[in-house]
């Protein structure tokens, strides 16, 4: 097991470019996340409310390592035959049928039950080997020549033993698979878990992992993300739109419009060339902010209230 | 610098972050790929090993600006001298302006002026620690400070009432006494050094006190909450004020937390089937290698199911708010929990418990469900209500004193339910001496459980907690 080395992740002040090149704005705290994993070579569990760009983080890495992106989506009953490996099944059967035709030329010359039995244990036990197994993501990330970046997607969704299954992988980058032995990483993988918080994730996960916890971006930093995203909005309109969404945030809603969806409604807002934020356009385009009804009306009864605040603000600023 | 970042996670400890040895590693790890030389990048990669969730992220923001800002002390004089407070050198410990007033030359020629003509004093001005006051040398000093409080173990302070013992037995260590002796001579002698000296002595003492005072912070703060804990845990329920009460429930739901961490996974199970190669394979051996059966691979699943009933009657009326709280918490903990309530008659509060908040919920419980306690009947209002349901995947837990009022106890239906349950378990407030005396038949219900327990306060209920959830698993 070797390790590589890529330039691009030397510092802190690198990563932060390097991401910017590939339109991913990030916070100091990001950045160093990616650094010390890097260097030392952990796992990075990433948290934070949905659509602030954990997912997005991993993707970015890849496209700047040019490293492949192994994705491993996790689920309610997610096991180890769909993460791990599988065995193929059916060329593991076709084996057995082409051993039983050849089995009479194998034995040629074998008198006797004894010696059959002794030549047969002779040939190389290949039923359950390398050639027979059908790697999943896990596998497929430590199979790679030259390193892969493997995002273990959503991981508080899976099942308490998936997570005793990732411990191995997460400390000493290896799988044991019992028919064969230990597999070891060719090249030590990056690892990254995301955790939408919907349950705790046991201590022993947690603490083979380097904890990043990516909250809402402040005002400036949304607005370079944006600046970024949709370059084509104007500055007013940027500056409007993002402290509006703020605003949105600070209002007791099931679901806060996070930054995917500052950016879509960005977007929406330059397909109708609104140029500034009017009460009639917002409260049309609501629904690319609010996923629910009932955060909608809420919002809804407090619009002119919140687009007036944000108004003023702007102003004084 | 490694132990001083050791001395920051015992800080971290003291403050509930939980950090083990391995994570103390990585940390280390950390500080020498990032180094010290950007203190914003370093706390952020240690928050990044150390801190696991937001919230201990915050606590841990809070400790590492307290630990690691330790200014250098304060003994410097001149810009801030106020000339009222010269002519006043009586308020000087309360004031910290007077404390930085500088001291003219002729101030301290008048202290060496008296050193003159008593050797004392003048062996006192050339003990280092003099000499560091005088020249105002913070380093130096501030190293002393450090040095005396470790000499002391001043990081085992525990209690703000230790604070002043603290500070004067680390005066002692830097060799204050001296000075303390040489301010009482020149009272006696009324020498116009007096003054003088007395300003350096408080300048020391105010600066050790703010020391001991910061430590005190950053030590004891977190120690003082777990004695807290500690000790309510321990105490008896019913003796618990009502001040503590939201301090209980806090304890509560943390104990709740930590039973359901631990023991929530060893509930859930492989719910889908995975094909069994070997097994099949082998199966097809006697139809020559044709396989006619698969098999799979698959964990039976066990639901366990707990029946939880607690008495409200005005005889465990302390006990009852508790046990209540309990309930609730344990109704969060496991899947399938069903609640009852009784005194003189029974019935199901599960969905109080599901749709109020735990003091709503408890208050609509007590209001129902209070009154004079009758076992016999109340027994018979549970087997009514749940016998049918009871199998050997049920444990029975009952919360009582078991004072029947002399009334009959029904023993039989206790009998039956024993028979069917997996485990019926009996939770008796008293102490186990008074069982069976006066009116209570726990000594005959007794013979009717698995187990019973006495159960008074916080640290029995988590230890039976623990052993129920085990053995429910």
């Amino acid at each position: 097991m070797h390790t590589q080395h890529f330039p691009q992740l030397d510092s802190v002040e690198l990563i932060e470019q390097g991401f910017e090149s590939f339109g991913y704005i990030c916070s100091r705290k990001i950045a160093t996340a990616v650094f010390l994993a890097f260097q030392l070579r952990k796992p990075v569990l990433i948290e934070g409310p949905p659509g602030v760009g954990k997912t997005e983080l991993a993707k970015t890495i890849s496209l700047l390592l040019e490293t492949p992106l192994i994705r491993l989506q996790c689920y309610e009953g997610l096991d180890e035959a769909k993460a791990l490996y599988e065995w193929k099944y059916g060329k593991q059967l076709l084996y057995t049928q082409v051993l039983k035709e050849k089995l009479g030329d194998l034995l040629q010359g074998a008198t006797g039950l004894a010696e059959s039995v002794a030549k047969l244990h002779q040939f190389g036990d290949i039923f359950y080997s390398e050639e027979f197994l059908e790697p999943r993501p896990l596998l497929k990330a430590m199979q790679q020549e030259k390193g892969a970046i493997l995002l273990i997607d959503e991981v508080d969704k899976s099942d308490y033993e998936f997570e005793s299954l990732l411990l191995e992988i997460l400390s000493d980058y290896q799988i044991s698979i019992p028919e064969i032995g230990t597999v070891k990483a060719r090249t030590t993988p990056m690892v990254f878990l995301t955790s939408n918080n919907t349950r705790d994730i046991s201590d022993a996960l947690k603490r083979r992992c380097l904890h990043l916890y990516i909250p809402f971006p402040t005002v400036e930093l949304e607005e370079r993300i944006i600046r970024s995203r949709v370059p084509n909005v104007s500055e007013q309109l940027r500056h409007q739109l993002v402290g509006f969404v703020h605003s949105l945030r600070q209002l007791d809603l099931k679901k806060a419009p996070a930054i995917s969806e500052t950016i879509d409604w960005a977007r929406s807002l330059i397909l109708l060339h609104a140029d500034q934020l009017e009460e009639e356009l917002v409260r049309s385009t609501l629904n690319v902010l609010l996923k629910y009804e009932e955060d909608i009306e809420t919002t809804d009864s407090e619009l002119r209230n919140l687009l007036s605040s944000n108004s003023s603000d702007t102003r004084t600023a | 610098m490694q132990s001083n970042l050791v001395d920051f996670i015992q800080v971290l400890r003291s403050h509930d972050i939980r950090v083990s040895p391995a994570e103390t590693l990585d940390a280390v790890g950390v500080t020498t790929t990032l180094g010290y030389s950007d203190r914003n990048l370093l706390r952020d990669g240690l928050a990044m090993t150390l801190a696991k969730t937001p919230a201990e992220e915050v606590i841990f923001l809070d400790c590492f600006d307290r630990f690691f800002q330790q200014d250098l002390a304060d003994f410097s004089s001149a810009e801030m001298s106020d000339p009222q407070d010269e002519n006043n050198d009586t308020d000087a410990t309360d004031d910290t302006a007077a404390q930085t007033e500088d001291l003219s030359t002729n101030q301290l020629s008048a202290l060496e002026l008296a050193a003159q003509n008593n050797p004392s004093l003048e062996s006192l001005l050339q003990t280092p620690l003099m000499e560091n006051l005088l020249n105002n040398n913070r380093n130096e000093l501030t190293l002393a400070i450090k040095a005396a409080a470790q000499q002391v173990d001043l990081q085992q302070i525990q209690m703000f009432t230790q604070k002043g013992q603290f500070t004067r037995r680390i005066l002692d260590a830097m060799g204050e006494e001296q000075i303390r002796n040489a301010v009482i001579e020149l009272e006696k002698s009324e020498s116009p050094g007096l003054a003088v000296l007395q300003r350096y002595r408080d300048i020391l003492r105010q600066q050790v006190r703010d020391y001991v005072e910061r430590e005190y912070l950053l030590h004891a703060e977190g120690k003082t909450q777990q004695f807290m804990d500690d000790i309510l845990s321990k105490t008896r329920l019913n003796n618990i004020e009502h001040i503590y009460l939201h301090k209980v429930h806090e304890l509560i739901r943390k104990m709740a937390k930590k039973l359901a961490s631990r023991h929530s996974h060893k509930r859930r199970r492989l719910k889908r089937g995975q094909l069994n190669m070997a097994k099949t394979l082998r199966k097809g051996i006697p139809n020559d290698g044709v396989m006619f059966n698969t098999f799979w691979r698959q964990v039976k699943k066990e639901k366990p199911q707990i029946l939880a009933v607690c008495d409200v009657s005005g005889s465990v009326a302390a006990y009852s708010k508790f046990l209540l709280l309990f309930l609730y918490s344990l109704q969060d903990i496991l899947p399938k929990v069903r609640s009852f309530a009784f005194s003189s008659h029974l019935g199901e509060v599960s969905a109080y418990f599901d749709d109020y908040p735990v003091e709503k919920a408890i208050e609509l419980v007590n209001w129902k469900y209070g009154g004079a306690t009758d076992y016999g009947n109340s027994l018979m209002d549970f087997s009514k209500l749940a016998l049918d349901d009871i199998n050997s995947n049920t444990t029975v837990i009952i919360l009582g004193d078991a004072r029947n009022n002399n009334g009959d106890p029904k023993l039989d239906i206790l009998k039956s339910i024993f028979q069917r349950a997996r485990q019926v378990i009996w939770l008796n407030p008293e102490s186990r001496r008074a069982w069976g005396s006066g009116d209570s038949e726990m000594l005959r219900y007794q013979s009717a459980c698995h187990f019973s327990a006495e159960c008074n306060n916080l640290k029995q209920l988590e230890r039976i907690v623990d052993q129920l959830l085990k053995s429910t698993r």
